[in-house]
């Protein structure tokens, strides 16, 4: 079930209406019927990945309960490190034992030797990497003391499966979510109306925006050799808006609706294309990955403490397993790696805490310098993105060899001319909406205190008339497949 | 919460309000336009019921750029339309059929083309955008389609739903409520005469693959045999017309033979006259052609006349129309 599909549309407002007219008189109650709603919503897209989805749930509810009962070390961390194993055996299982394998042969196929190891005819199962990671924050909190195993097994349930972050984000700590699960909610008007507001600006993002996107990035990368370099810059920075608005939409939407069941979930983005260095882009996108990856393995691994060499080095490992955790492809370590190469002059120069407030500042327009900076640093990000989006390390280079080609000169030559200039109009409009709003949650975040109602309302309906007339070919959400 | 969906009902009323008209006002422009090889001026005049015609060239795009109507009305002097319709079997042919007993009053004879792929069945809805405007509440419609990739039911049920993200139909429509002169349409009585020459289709097609095997489908089948009964029973008379293809082209479908014996079986048993022009002379000259399967306009005018004349000969015609 795509949060942008009809059965949506459908399924949230019965669930909206149950929750809080048929069970709003107990927490216990609404935390039942939101479970349930996940694991249908979950159902929906593999009814047969359910049971995966609930063993992975007993497994760190169990070993968490079992860990704070154990009066050992050992004992404790028996249980520990049973979990993190379970957990990320699954992840190797579904996500890389291909890899390995193909990897493992190509390896020896260099040595001179030939090896034809078995690969896996598997599907991964949506979610899998989320809820995950949901989990393993879970484990190691307990395993470090940071917090209590939660004993009710429903409010746990719904901590790793709450339907809208379960396929796809935003990665929540049990810190944050699990004590607004257990607490009874409260509706909240104008939480539930800014929710809506955020759904609508995601669905904007995603339908409008992103598949729009996908059809000139596509064309180009899939037919990479029938285009001119020129074609291929365009192609290259229609996916960096492809991915943003198509994860950060989908973030949108999960953040929205979570609202309207009255529990906030962490920030995933905060318009990481106005950075003005790699380092601020990397505190402003998939926050909810970075920051897990900042707290349970840069920090453990010395963080940005030590010296310079350490913090390279460590640098390097979070990039490449941030890359890897996208999937199993050298592409995403190539662009893990490059990302890495891209933040560590600024963490020589001890310059990557800079930039923490949002570009210009209290001013309507940014300096020159700030210009140039965003520029420069969304500049670096298109060119990491050409190694996320290809096929192959090879399909990479062929494509950045197009670029880097007298070609980059001639015409672009692209067919679909009619999306390209309807796209561009609608990525100048979110531009400049998000740069508006840039202080705030999300880019529509003040418009009810701002607008009157009116002028609002037209806004809506002129959101809403855009996604129905340029809604793009439904294309799955990019990331639902990490 | 009562405030919430009070303002919710709000924001929503409006659009529930004027989703109907809206529906309709696109779906009527919408109807203006020639898109989808102009299939829309052919169920124009089906679901107004203005064929008026005692003769209807029933087939895929064997029969819409094949069998001009115009040069039979003028021979015959009868009412002809050529239903052809593009890109699709006989599953969907005969929901043409079905709508014109409906809108329209019964012809007297139908010319029922067949081509090696008539009974064959295809997963997607071809040129799906060319039932937009006639989708709402209509359920033939909606039972023909349920089995292709396309439409899902709420497209047939609520106002709008169906256009959603059709930017294309929703320009055209846009473009035409302005005050310009729209374009002529493509298709006259709805035949189409295709002005080209000889493309390499077929050799694209035999670079693939060796030989294309026609794969019968026993539901296509079935339904051909129960229309048949049908017309028999309605007392519709009917000719079987074999679209000639170019002689390689049919040396490219393996099973073509196959084909043609089954649609022999059907005219033995329901004694239809069956006109099978695949050894005629104009088989042989790639001149007549654009590709494997169709005739261009000079082939279209040189079929159609065979037809006229098999047409004029045959006996049991005369009895149709008195």
């Amino acid at each position: 079930m795509l949060f942008n599909s009809l059965q949506f549309a459908f399924f949230l407002p019965v669930i909206f209406l149950l929750y809080w007219y048929a069970t709003r008189q107990s927490v216990r109650l609404q935390n039942y019927l939101m479970l349930a709603a996940s694991y249908f919503f979950y159902a929906c897209w593999d009814y047969r990945f359910l049971g995966l989805l609930i063993f992975s749930t007993l497994l760190d509810y169990f070993t968490a309960i079992q860990m704070a009962n154990s009066t050992r070390q050992n004992q404790k961390r028996f249980w520990f490190w049973l979990s993190i194993a379970i957990n990320l055996g699954f992840l190797g299982v579904f996500k890389y034992y291909n890899f390995f394998a193909a990897s493992f042969a190509d390896g020896l196929s260099l040595l001179g030797l030939k090896a034809n190891p078995a690969t896996l005819q598997v599907i991964l199962p949506v979610g899998i990497s989320f809820y995950t990671f949901h989990g393993l924050s879970y484990v190691i909190d307990i395993y470090n003391n940071k917090i209590k195993p939660e004993r009710n097994f429903v409010d746990y349930a719904l901590f790793v499966s709450f339907f809208p972050l379960l396929v796809a984000g935003p990665i929540e700590r049990a810190t944050h979510l699990l004590p607004q699960i257990q607490q009874p909610r409260v509706f909240d008007y104008t939480k539930a109306v800014d929710g809506l507001r955020q759904i609508l600006w995601g669905l904007f993002k995603k339908v409008v925006i992103a598949d729009n996107c996908a059809v000139i990035a596509n064309a180009v990368f899939d037919g990479s050799a029938n285009y001119p370099g020129s074609a291929h810059v365009i192609g290259a920075v229609f996916f960096a808006f492809q991915i943003y608005c198509d994860f950060s939409g989908y973030s949108d939407i999960a953040i929205g609706t979570a609202r309207l069941f009255g529990i906030e979930l962490l920030r995933n983005f905060s318009y990481p294309y106005f950075s003005r260095n790699i380092a601020e882009f990397w505190r402003r996108w998939h926050i909810s990955l970075s920051s897990w990856f900042r707290d349970y393995l840069y920090i453990p691994l010395g963080g940005s403490k030590g010296s310079t060499w350490r913090k390279i080095r460590n640098v390097f490992i979070i990039f490449i397993v941030s890359g890897f955790w996208h999937g199993a492809n050298w592409t995403f370590i190539v662009w893990g790696l490059l990302n890495a190469l891209f933040i560590i002059p600024s963490v020589i120069a001890r310059t990557n805490r800079n930039n923490l407030d949002v570009a210009a500042s209290g001013k309507t327009f940014p300096s020159f310098g700030e210009l140039a900076s965003m520029i420069g640093t969304f500049g670096l990000t298109v060119f990491a993105w050409i190694f996320f989006r290809a096929e192959s390390l090879g399909h990479a280079g062929r494509y950045l060899a197009k670029i880097f080609s007298r070609s980059i000169f001639d015409q672009p030559n692209l067919q679909k001319t009619d999306v390209l200039l309807t796209t561009s109009f609608f990525i100048l409009c979110l531009v400049l909406l998000e740069w508006r709003g840039r202080a705030n949650q999300h880019a529509l975040a003040d418009v009810g205190t701002k607008w009157r109602r009116p002028v609002r309302w037209v806004f809506y309906y002129g959101l809403l008339m855009a996604i129905c007339v340029f809604a793009g070919s439904n294309q799955q959400f990019i990331y639902f497949q990490f | 919460m009562k405030k919430f969906l009070f303002h919710i009902g709000c924001f929503v009323l409006p659009l529930l309000v004027l989703a109907y008209p809206a529906d309709l006002v696109l779906s009527k422009y919408l109807k203006q336009s020639h898109p989808y090889s102009d299939e829309y001026s052919v169920w124009n005049a089906i679901y107004e019921g203005k064929l008026n015609a005692e003769i209807l060239v029933y087939g895929s795009s064997t029969a819409w750029v094949q069998v001009n109507p115009q040069s039979i009305a003028d021979s015959l002097h009868r009412r002809v339309y050529n239903l052809g319709m593009d890109g699709h079997n006989f599953q969907l042919q005969y929901l043409r059929h079905k709508q014109v007993l409906k809108y329209n009053p019964p012809p007297k004879l139908i010319i029922q083309t067949l081509d090696a792929l008539t009974l064959q069945r295809r997963p997607d809805l071809f040129n799906q955008d060319q039932f937009l405007p006639y989708m709402l509440f209509n359920k033939d419609l909606k039972n023909a389609t349920a089995n292709y990739k396309g439409y899902k039911p709420v497209d047939f049920q609520v106002p709008l739903v169906r256009y959603y993200g059709k930017q294309k139909a929703i320009r055209t429509a846009a473009e035409l409520t302005l005050p310009t002169i729209g374009e002529p349409p493509v298709r006259v009585l709805g035949f189409q005469a295709q002005n080209k020459v000889w493309n390499n289709d077929l050799s694209a097609a035999r670079n693939l693959m060796e030989k294309y095997t026609v794969q019968m489908d026993s539901a296509s089948i079935q339904l051909f045999d129960h229309y048949l009964q049908e017309c028999r029973e309605k007392h519709l008379q009917l000719v079987f017309h074999y679209s000639p293809e170019f002689i390689v082209g049919q040396r490219f479908i393996s099973n073509r033979e196959d084909v043609i014996a089954l649609y022999e079986k059907f005219s033995r048993k329901y004694g239809i006259p069956f006109y099978n022009y695949s050894t005629d002379p104009l088989t042989r000259d790639r001149d007549n052609y654009y590709n494997g399967l169709h005739l261009n306009k000079q082939g279209a005018s040189k079929l159609t006349s065979k037809l006229i004349h098999d047409l004029q000969q045959e006996v049991s015609l005369n009895r149709c129309f008195n």
